[in-house]
């Protein structure tokens, strides 16, 4: 395998750079000091956190919700820049992609994890949630088609591209890891045929996982945009905001850890500033339309706007928030700016690149802060207390731990994998691909089956069954709906693991060794009766 | 909650009809409560006027509140600022005049017919009962605190902390009403426990329920000196409730966000 490529294209993993041993250090405190302040507020109560009522002058969301936005729209970058490699054939940006996906997971999980820090019965929410979740919250389509959905399509895509990468290394990896690498790579023939199934299956699942990207991102900005009880959140400019602004902080930390993996796993000849170019102008052309957001939710904010949303969007621009206002605004003027001026000069610069990134990061985390929390302290129509949120060391800590996880998960995976996938030259994507109606019927069973569960959770979800009860008529069927989202893209797994048929024209006999049978023999017995012939032939 | 109940009857008639002379008696007058509760009900609506006019905000219905519901009582220290658990508390406003007296009304949960805070509920926790009640099953609520933030009124307050009943505290609480955890969102449910002791007295006497017996049911309204609280079936045109809700001072709060509150109030109309 991998005989036909160039010794620096094959896939390997590379000595890292010290600095490697000291980000996992940092890393893995970070997750330690996560893990202490979770056990102080599982042990203390939510009182251990800043958040309070709404009602009293407090926020019920805060830090956790923000984050968990914040995380769920990075992991947007991922899987975008795949998908978007992958439907427009930009190579360019094949050598990041599988950087990308892997963020994408990665930040998925951890913003899960932030969904259960801010619950207040984080085990009923686990038990719960798959077994009651109803779709008239739009909690239930980030739970169910973020969580399941998303993180899943992901992780299919992800598995799928390395399979090529993961027969290699069964060979040629640490011996230790073969059996991880086999698992992974098991049944991948590299001939040019799977190469074409791959190319073709990754077509679908590319053009698939778009428009569930945008569901995803919208039903988190619907969790505000529909709340009308809450003056500053009630926009019709919420959903799309939301999917640009995950947009912006997910480009934005592609290209920081694109910049950091080059360097300590000294992949600078197969990240090609290219890529990174490439990143930078989208990273401008998104800031840029949500710049163009921001000044259109200005503008109908304090035009005529109701009284109580006039207050809010006073509150931000002039009064206690505005320090986080102006900060969002010029970090995501300069996450905009050194981009665009470098795309007009025909520069590229990595550093200024990525102090743009961090810029368009800090943007992200500020914007959602300002978007979570006034609305809720100085958000009443009514004349409610007002009050102050402000995070308490445990919140910052779990926070801390969990982008600890999201770096220590990236870098331990570029220690056991190659964090850059091999190229397949395009002429091996375009093979003959035999008819094999097994392998089709496999694939669309799996796929109906899938539409079924979809089908039968979704509704019974809704309660269809139920008349005005509060249960679904079958247990768990918010999960059964999720198992259909999760099967869905397994058709493509499916698809490219079926076995193959095997060629009539050279029909593999499997030759046994004769079984060795034990025979207890009386020689002398033999030697009188001489009817055998080896015997007869001996004397 | 509806769907239930006729199992329950199902199962009262057979044991009405299983059940031999001697225990036939209770359970034949079970069964026939039973019936009596079968009869088409009405669809109920219940409701609250508040006339401000009376309310002299002496705060009783507040404490009568906490009384009835065990809710708990948190610490004054900075940590517990915003922490408090209100059912019904004061909405304290400014006064009309620079320097005049103080204006305020007894502020419970308006029980939407419309609730948002039904709608954001991910497992159902939170719902409208077919008395057009918004019920909480507390043990249901995994703490997510949406139906907080999706409140246009604030009249929903999460146990930040396991509330703590120290001494004889304990032997205070209303065994009527189920204490709560910490991690789970309370607010006020019309005093339930005593609507459902009404009815169910009501059906084992084979009757209906009288408008009389529940105008000033809800602990805040029994408690209230000036008589400012009003309960009552707002589906039903007979009732004082409803005769109060039809007065020209009326209104609703936040009305214009079409939540239509089951809680309606009377202008204040003193000088």
């Amino acid at each position: 395998m991998h005989a036909e490529l160039r010794p620096e294209l094959r896939p390997e993993l590379r000595r890292v750079s010290p600095i490697w041993y000291l980000m996992v250090l940092v890393a893995a405190i970070a997750v330690g000091v996560g893990l202490y302040c979770y056990s102080v507020q599982l042990a203390r109560g939510d009182i251990a956190t800043g958040l309070r009522n709404p009602g009293n002058g407090g926020a019920a969301w805060g830090f956790y919700i923000v984050f968990y936005v914040y995380f769920v729209g990075v992991s947007f970058a991922g899987i975008t820049v795949a998908s978007l490699a992958r439907v427009f054939h930009i190579d360019t940006l094949k050598p990041v992609t599988r950087l990308a996906e892997l963020l994408t997971i990665v930040a998925l999980g951890v913003g899960a994890m932030m969904v259960l820090a801010d619950l207040g019965r984080p085990l009923d929410g686990l038990l719960k949630l798959p077994a009651l979740a109803r779709p008239s919250s739009p909690f239930y389509g980030t739970f169910t088609l973020v969580v399941s959905g998303y993180l899943f399509s992901s992780l299919v895509f992800f598995v799928l591209a390395g399979r090529y990468d993961a027969a290699a290394m069964a060979q040629t990896g640490p011996p230790l890891l073969r059996p991880l690498y086999r698992l992974w790579g098991a049944g991948f023939r590299d001939d040019d045929v799977a190469h074409t199934r791959h190319w073709r299956s990754s077509f679908v699942l590319a053009m698939t996982i778009m428009p569930l990207l945008i569901v995803a991102h919208s039903t988190l900005g619907f969790i505000f945009g529909i709340q009308a009880g809450r003056p500053g959140w009630f926009s019709a400019l919420q959903a799309p905001a939301f999917v640009v602004m995950a947009g912006v902080s997910g480009t934005g930390a592609l290209i920081v850890l694109a910049a950091i993996v080059r360097r300590l796993f000294r992949l600078e000849d197969r990240i090609p500033i290219a890529a990174l170019r490439w990143l930078g102008n989208f990273l401008w052309v998104l800031a840029a339309v949500y710049l163009y957001f921001m000044i259109v939710e200005e503008l109908t904010s304090t035009y005529a706007a109701p009284r109580a949303d006039r207050r809010i969007a006073h509150e931000v621009v002039g009064g206690s928030f505005a320090i986080s206002f102006w900060l969002t605004v010029g970090s995501l003027g300069l996450a905009f700016l050194i981009p665009f001026v470098m795309y007009l000069r025909r520069l590229t610069s990595v550093a200024w690149l990525v102090v743009a990134a961090l810029l368009a990061n800090v943007a992200a985390v500020l914007k959602r802060l300002l978007i979570v929390v006034p609305s809720q302290t100085h958000g009443g129509h009514l004349q409610l207390r007002e009050g102050l949120y402000t995070p308490t060391w445990v919140e910052i800590g779990v926070v801390l731990g969990a982008a600890g996880l999201l770096v220590l998960g990236i870098l331990l995976f570029g220690r056991i994998f190659p964090l850059v996938p091999t190229p397949v030259p395009e002429a091996r994507r375009h093979a003959a691909v035999p008819r094999e109606p097994l392998r089709v019927l496999a694939t669309v069973t799996c796929a109906l089956i899938a539409a079924g569960l979809i089908a039968f959770g979704l509704s019974d979800s809704f309660r269809m069954w139920s008349g005005d009860e509060l249960d679904p008529r079958v247990p768990f069927s918010p999960a059964i709906f999720a198992t259909g989202v999760i099967l869905l893209f397994s058709s493509a797994i499916v698809y490219e693991t079926f076995p193959a048929r095997r060629r009539r024209a050279t029909p593999r006999r499997v030759i046994r060794p004769p079984r060795a049978r034990i025979h207890r023999v009386d020689v002398r017995a033999q030697l009188r009766s001489s009817r055998d012939p080896r015997v007869r032939r001996k004397s | 909650m509806s769907a239930k109940d006729p199992n329950r009857r199902d199962l009262l008639r057979v044991l009405g009809a299983s059940v031999g002379a001697g225990v036939g008696a209770t359970a034949g007058l079970a069964a026939s409560a039973g019936e009596a509760a079968a009869a088409p009900a009405r669809t109920r609506r219940w409701g609250m006027v508040i006339d401000l006019d009376r309310c002299t905000l002496c705060s009783s219905c507040t404490v009568a509140c906490k009384q009835e519901n065990n809710v708990p009582v948190v610490g004054p220290d900075d940590e517990h600022v915003g922490a408090q658990i209100e059912w019904l508390s004061i909405l304290w406003q400014e006064p009309e005049q620079p320097g005049g007296l103080p204006q305020g009304m007894p502020f419970p949960c308006q029980h939407c017919a419309d609730a948002p805070c039904v709608k954001v509920c991910p497992v159902g926790a939170t719902y409208k009962n077919d008395e057009g009640i918004t019920m909480q099953i507390w043990d249901r609520c995994i703490g997510c605190r949406y139906c907080m933030v999706a409140c246009p009124y604030g009249r929903r307050s999460f146990n930040w902390e396991t509330p703590r009943w120290d001494g004889t505290q304990i032997q205070m609480l209303n065994p009527d009403v189920a204490t709560r955890t910490g991690g789970v969102v309370e607010k006020c449910t019309f005093c339930y426990q005593r609507v459902r002791r009404v009815r169910e007295r009501a059906a084992l006497e084979g009757r209906e329920i009288e408008d009389e017996e529940v105008r000033r049911l809800p602990a805040c309204a029994a408690a209230c000196p000036a008589e400012a609280i009003v309960f009552g079936d707002l589906a039903d045109p007979e009732s004082r409730v409803s005769e109060l809700a039809r007065d020209p001072r009326r209104f609703q709060l936040l009305d214009y966000l079409g939540t239509d509150p089951s809680v309606i109030y009377l202008k204040r109309d003193r000088r």
